[in-house]
């Protein structure tokens, strides 16, 4: 049976309820009659041989752009940067796509002779991955041939020896890169595209930046003007991404861009159920429901995370496109389209969500209240094209218990942002102009990230930008079994069950509202009519 | 249990209850507090999603269900090896000792089978639901645990539970009464040439009235089809052990008369070669009533009584099989109406019901 | 006319040290503390004038010694049985003349600078520091015409803020209330003065990062004072470690920067400092750290804070305590002591200026209102709740626990907002 499209379920008194995700957690909630939920598409076929489409795609680049082996010549610099941690969620299930793709790269290298070859991550200024991390990224056979010889880095946005600076664009951004990549005769990006934000010009321009470079499109304004930013032409963010990565090319930097799309296979079959629509439940997904869910309820937080972030999701890759940047990215946009795209009619007043344990900045780590709201406002509240699901003034219901608790090593500048800056303000803009810069410059951050695996001092900032175009839009935001202290801090409102958060949400949009209920993971991206 | 401690009990679970009603655990209490199987059902019938299936949501269109019971269900299972040997263990050990008790069974002609090569059709008369596991006890050994059961799809076959049950205690594959049906019949084919016995009820059912029903095609046609031999059976006294409309086993003497293998003729086709299994059946049933030579004799003059009974009104054909106070047991032939009124008398004295 | 009396009894020091395991302030019950019945103290000579005490505060230092956790370092400072009520506002009972020399009429109300220094124990000639008018460093403590007792409160002669028999106050020790004060805002000057002391003690500079441990009634004094008369000219940043929701609310309100809770403080300085961290040590830090708790676990943790050469300023009152010093030692760093009061110097406007710590202390209550930190004022009779209370003011949301002398056996008054006059 091919697998079915997106759905909008029209709630009814037969309709069983819905799951809702709760971090760590999950439970199930009647909703009203006469709302709706959105189901993502189910998984699309995989690629039957991905080394075979991997090898036709470097072969039979896209744009103007020769075949990888053309590119390929004897005592030639090669680079080869990959997306980082951040990428896919959660994590995919070994072998990596990045591993099946660059050990292709580097086997095409090896033919052509090239010897000066490196590999860095493109991390940006997410934390340094960890040599597990790596390990299961690129495969061991990779990370034994480059990472004994430091010949495997990771991108430094604060290193100024490592760094070039490649000129402004005509709105006066500075452009500066990763030093080895950009020269190099040849940069191979590979990216993994798991929701339509990532890949194009952002890979390079964004992955490889400095801060310097991100300070451009990295702030309120550009967010703002970024709806959403999951719709590339629709989004300010990209629009700069573009000018830079333009001037990038037009630098000189020759870039073979891959990019790949994954179905969205997202749980293995113990936690399938929290993937299907509820109603066509078997017996063994209630079972399994039953039991997880009961078991969570008893676990001590620390141990429900460690049990999630051990998920190594079945995702296969559905397309592998390479060439040029902008040629590729067209065709990887709408294989991400096929796969998440779910159309629904109209906007909603009060838009519920269900926050899982995971976001693209807490792999291995502790999803905080900073993340909280990143995850709701930032990433699911943005997963639309054309209009965002709930109306201008609308109500955001989120489900997460959003613990005060952090992950000293990962964000230790998300601390001082929850204690020193959230105590003061959540407004962004006025948090860019008062806070932003010490939290960028400070010297302790700068060597935790440098040298630990913190994420950059201004990364929590950063989340609350993403935050931005929500807070414009909304009337409110409400989390429903979350920290009372905490959500307030955050500026929400805090609910004890979905029914009150219901009641409350009625104050804003009126007596009888709409409902729509976005039921991710898997991601899906609504096209809103 | 004191009262109040009963009733603090109570409302403590019922408030964990309504605190958990968010998971969707149904509300009252819960099964375990004074228990009954009354409560029980009504608890579990009470239960809601999760705990309970989903329903469906009006909204959604529902795809026409997928058939995995009736004809279609798939046996497979139950010719695995382990499975066959637990099936094997509860036959030989629970089934025939049991077979042995309530029916004590005689078994005639059982030389007919010997030498005969496997696989093997075996159609029988049809009055009881224990004729099949009374048969299977009766078969050789070399036949009993290689055997599969055909049997009606939608009786046997109709419910999931039902389903698992008769394919593992009897090996039985569904097949359909009214006609042959392609897959089923291809089932039981392959299956033929696979090597496993077949048992099959031609009757396409259990007995009304005590008097056999038409044969149908079905066991012709799998012998025509596959090339192999129907080897024809009779079970009498069966319909004793279980009457209609009571529950409890009556023990009674049975008996069960296997007959010479039938081959297909070369170019018979399956209606003609039903017709004489039925005649196969019928002699052996004459048989066990007189003599072997009495009923090969009636055989040879066309004059064996029928199975299916005197074409006549329904209560004389019920008359006609009920024992009546008095009678002697007889071994005449038929009177003028093809009737042998004492005929079928049970050698075991009727209780007052 | 009754009076609460601490007499030197060693088995009642013994069980109000074990009773105060339990919580501090309970060793009021079973402790060396007694309700008696009393008479107004002897005259003591032509300078000195009975004050008849409207409010008296509940101090740190007092709930030591009531709980027998006082350093024996004070054992020979103090002459038993003394009445304790150091801060003291009271109404004069008779005409009489004030530290500046100023007549005062019969019905002033006064309030206490309590240190008893050479003058009130008429010793000539005075000592060096009194000489300079830092009374607070005074040494003749124990000698003279006064039984030992470093402050009223302490000495068996003067008697104390406890008694509603009022006590004996040298014309030295005297301070009119200045117009417009309310009795709390009154009963506040004496603590705020320690505060005042300590802070303009602290050789502040300009663009110093500062950090305050604790946000009790001298912890909040001397944020106050800090922002009164250190902040216009030195803009230093300040950050308060507070426990509790009242009293981050109050240090915000008194002018801090940023007020976290105490296990964020460290994450605080260090952020505002952009210092790096070693072995669980800020490489930099804050250049002085308030402390205002006085345990083993405050001086380390002030210590951690510091930058090489900063400094620590004592405000409360510390016992014996187990410190590492190596980080003292290596990074040259100064542990002070601020008790008290006497001689100010502040730069005003760039030019020094001299004021008696009191002044200041009126200055710093009146701009900030400190009166508000007053939230519950009892009748003697129930010292032990006023005691408990004030043991746990932080965690019951209050911070000053008083007295009430004019209202002896009637009910408490508690007003957790801190609003309206006792």
């Amino acid at each position: 049976m091919s697998p079915r499209p997106g759905f909008v379920l029209d709630v009814d008194s037969s309709t069983p309820p819905t799951l809702f995700w709760r971090g760590e957690r999950f439970s199930l909630e009647k909703l009203p009659e006469g709302s709706r939920v959105i189901y993502a598409p189910e998984p699309l076929e995989p690629l039957k041989d991905p080394v075979a489409a991997i090898r036709h795609a470097l072969t039979h680049p896209v744009g103007d752009q020769k075949p990888l082996p053309d590119l390929l010549f004897p005592g030639m610099k090669l680079t080869i940067a990959f997306d980082d941690i951040s990428l896919p969620l959660p994590p995919m299930e070994r072998p990596d796509i990045r591993q099946m793709v660059i050990e292709q790269v580097l086997d095409m290298a090896a033919t052509a002779g090239v010897d000066d070859v490196e590999l860095i991550v493109a991390l940006a200024l997410h934390r340094r991955m960890t040599e597990p991390e790596l390990r299961h990224a690129i495969g061991d056979r990779v990370y034994d041939a480059f990472a004994p010889n430091g010949l495997l880095t990771q991108h430094d946005a604060e290193d100024p020896d490592a760094l070039t600076h490649l000129g402004l664009t005509d709105q006066g951004e500075d452009v500066e890169i990763n030093k080895r990549a950009a020269e190099s005769d040849l940069l191979v990006y590979v990216n993994i595209n798991l929701v339509a934000m990532d890949g194009g010009h952002k890979s390079v321009a964004t992955g490889l930046a400095s801060y310097k470079s991100l300070l451009h499109h990295h702030n309120p304004a550009t967010m703002v003007a970024s709806k959403s930013f999951m719709d590339q032409h629709r989004s300010e963010l990209h629009s700069a991404n573009w000018r830079m990565g333009r001037l990038i090319k037009e630098s000189g930097v020759n870039i073979f861009q891959i990019e790949t799309t994954l179905n969205n296979d997202t749980f293995p079959e113990a936690f399938s159920f929290l993937q299907k629509r509820e109603w066509e439940w078997k017996a063994r997904d209630r079972v399994n429901y039953l039991a997880s869910a009961a078991a969570l309820n008893r676990t001590p937080p620390r141990v429900a995370r460690g049990i999630f972030h051990n998920i190594k999701a079945p995702h296969r890759m559905t397309s592998v496109q390479a060439g040029e940047v902008e040629a590729v990215h067209k065709i990887t946009t709408e294989n991400v389209w096929a796969q998440q795209g779910v159309e629904v009619e109209g906007q909603t007043d009060i838009l519920t969500m269900g926050l899982p344990y995971i976001s693209p900045y807490n792999v291995n780590s502790i999803l905080n209240p900073i993340l909280v709201a990143c995850l709701g406002l930032g990433y699911f509240f943005n997963l639309y094209r054309g209009k965002p699901l709930v109306r201008e003034g609308g109500v955001l219901i989120m489900t997460h218990p959003t613990t005060p608790d952090f992950n000293p090593v990962h964000h230790p500048s998300y601390i001082d942002f929850f204690e020193q800056v959230l105590t003061e303000t959540t407004d962004p803009v006025v948090m860019s102009e008062q806070f932003e810069e010490a939290f960028a410059t400070d010297p302790w951050y700068r060597h935790l990230y440098r040298t630990g695996h913190a994420y950059h001092g201004v990364h929590p900032f950063y989340m609350w930008y993403w935050c931005a175009h929500a807070l414009n839009h909304l009337g409110a935001v409400i989390i429903v079994g979350g920290d009372a202290k905490t959500v307030h801090r955050l500026g929400f409102r805090s609910a004890t069950t979905l029914t009150d958060a219901l009641e409350m949400a009625r104050d804003v949009v009126g007596p009888s509202p709409s409902l729509t209920h976005i039921h991710t993971p898997p991601i899906l991206m609504a096209d809103v009519k | 249990m004191s009262p109040t401690k009963g009733t603090a009990n109570s409302l403590r679970s019922r408030r964990a209850v309504r605190e958990e009603s968010a998971l969707g655990f149904g509300d009252g209490p819960g099964p375990l507090e004074r228990f009954s199987p009354r409560r029980l059902t009504t608890w579990v019938g009470r239960q809601r999603f999760p705990l309970a299936a989903p329903t469906w949501p009006g909204t959604v269109v529902r795809p026409a269900p997928k058939h995995t019971l009736g004809v279609d269900y798939d046996t497979a299972w139950s010719r695995r090896y382990p499975v066959r040997l637990a099936r094997a263990v509860v036959l030989d050990n629970i089934t025939r000792p049991l077979a042995r008790v309530v029916a004590s069974p005689e078994i005639r002609g059982e030389d007919a089978l010997v030498g005969l090569e496997a696989p093997v059709i075996f159609a029988a008369n049809h009055a009881s639901h224990l004729d099949t596991p009374l048969l299977l006890s009766c078969l050789p050994n070399r036949f009993r645990h290689r055997t599969i059961v055909a049997a009606a799809a939608d009786y046997f076959f109709d419910r999931r539970w039902k389903a698992i049950a008769w394919s593992f205690f009897l090996a039985a594959i569904p097949i359909e009464r009214a006609k042959v049906n392609r897959r089923s019949a291809a089932v039981a084919a392959e299956l033929l040439e696979d090597e496993w016995n077949l048992v099959i009820f031609p009757e396409g059912g259990r007995s009304p009235d005590g008097w056999a029903q038409p044969f149908r095609g079905g066991a012709a046609y799998l012998a025509v089809r596959t090339g192999r031999p129907v080897v024809p059976v009779h079970l009498a006294n069966t319909r004793h052990i279980l009457p209609k409309g009571r529950t409890a086993l009556r023990p009674t003497h049975t008996t069960v008369t296997f007959g010479q293998p039938l081959w297909p003729g070369e170019g018979e086709d399956s209606r003609k070669f039903s017709l004489r299994i039925e005649a196969a059946v019928a002699v052996l049933a004459n048989e066990e009533t007189t003599d072997w030579w009495t009923a090969r004799k009636a055989a040879a003059d066309g004059t064996t009584p029928s199975l299916q009974g005197p074409d006549v009104a329904t209560w004389r054909r019920s008359w006609a099989l009920e024992p009546h106070p008095g009678d002697r047991v007889e071994t005449t032939g038929p009177n003028e109406d093809g009737l042998k009124p004492d005929s079928r008398r049970p050698t075991w004295p009727k209780r007052p019901s | 006319m009754k009076s609460l009396v601490l007499e030197r009894n060693v088995a009642r020091f013994a069980a109000s040290r074990v009773a105060s395991l339990i919580g501090s302030g309970r060793g009021a019950g079973v402790g060396p503390l007694r309700l008696l019945d009393a008479t107004a103290p002897e005259p003591l000579g032509s300078d000195w004038f009975p004050v008849k005490v409207l409010l008296s505060g509940i101090c740190g230092s007092d709930l030591a010694t009531v709980d027998g956790r006082t350093s024996r370092y004070f054992e020979d400072m103090v002459s038993f049985p003394f009445v304790p009520g150091h801060e003291v506002v009271g109404v004069l009972e008779s005409d009489g003349v004030d530290a500046h020399g100023q007549p005062l009429v019969a019905g002033t109300r006064v309030v206490i600078e309590p240190v008893l220094g050479c003058a009130p124990r008429a010793i000539e000639p005075r000592c060096p520091h009194c000489a300079e008018e830092h009374q607070g460093l005074c040494g003749n403590i124990a000698f003279g015409r006064l039984a030992p007792g470093l402050q009223t409160g302490f000495c068996t002669d003067t008697g104390g803020g406890w008694s509603e028999a009022g006590l004996m106050a040298h014309r030295s020790q005297l301070h009119a209330v200045p117009e417009g004060f309310s009795d709390r805002d009154a009963v506040m000057v004496e603590p705020t003065a320690c505060a005042v002391h300590a802070a303009l003690s602290a050789d502040i500079h300009e663009g110093d990062t500062v950090a305050v441990l604790g946000a009790g009634t001298l912890g909040l004094a001397t944020v106050a004072a800090l922002n009164t008369l250190v902040r216009p000219e030195t803009g230093h940043s300040l950050i308060v470690g507070a426990k509790h929701p009242a009293q981050r609310q109050q240090a915000a309100r008194f002018g801090a920067d940023m007020v976290v809770p105490p296990d964020q403080l460290a994450r605080a300085v260090r952020r505002q400092s952009g210092s790096l961290v070693l072995g669980g040590r800020l490489t930099e830090g804050a250049h002085v750290v308030f402390d205002c708790v006085g345990t083993s676990e405050s001086i380390a943790e002030s210590l951690a804070l510091l930058r090489p050469r900063g400094r620590v300023v004592l405000v409360g009152m510390p016992g014996r305590v187990s410190v590492d010093l190596a980080p003292l030692w290596h990074k040259e760093l100064s542990i002070t002591g601020a008790y008290a009061y006497g001689q100010e110097t502040t730069i005003r406007s760039g030019a020094p200026r001299s004021a008696r710590t009191f002044e200041l202390a009126m200055e710093v209550v009146a701009t900030h209102h400190l009166g508000e930190l007053v939230t519950a004022s009892y009748p003697l009779e129930r010292y032990e709740e006023a005691l408990a209370h004030a043991g746990a003011a932080g965690r019951r949301g209050a911070t000053k626990i008083v007295f009430d002398l004019a209202k002896s056996g009637r009910n408490p008054s508690i007003r957790p907002d801190g609003k309206g006059t006792p």
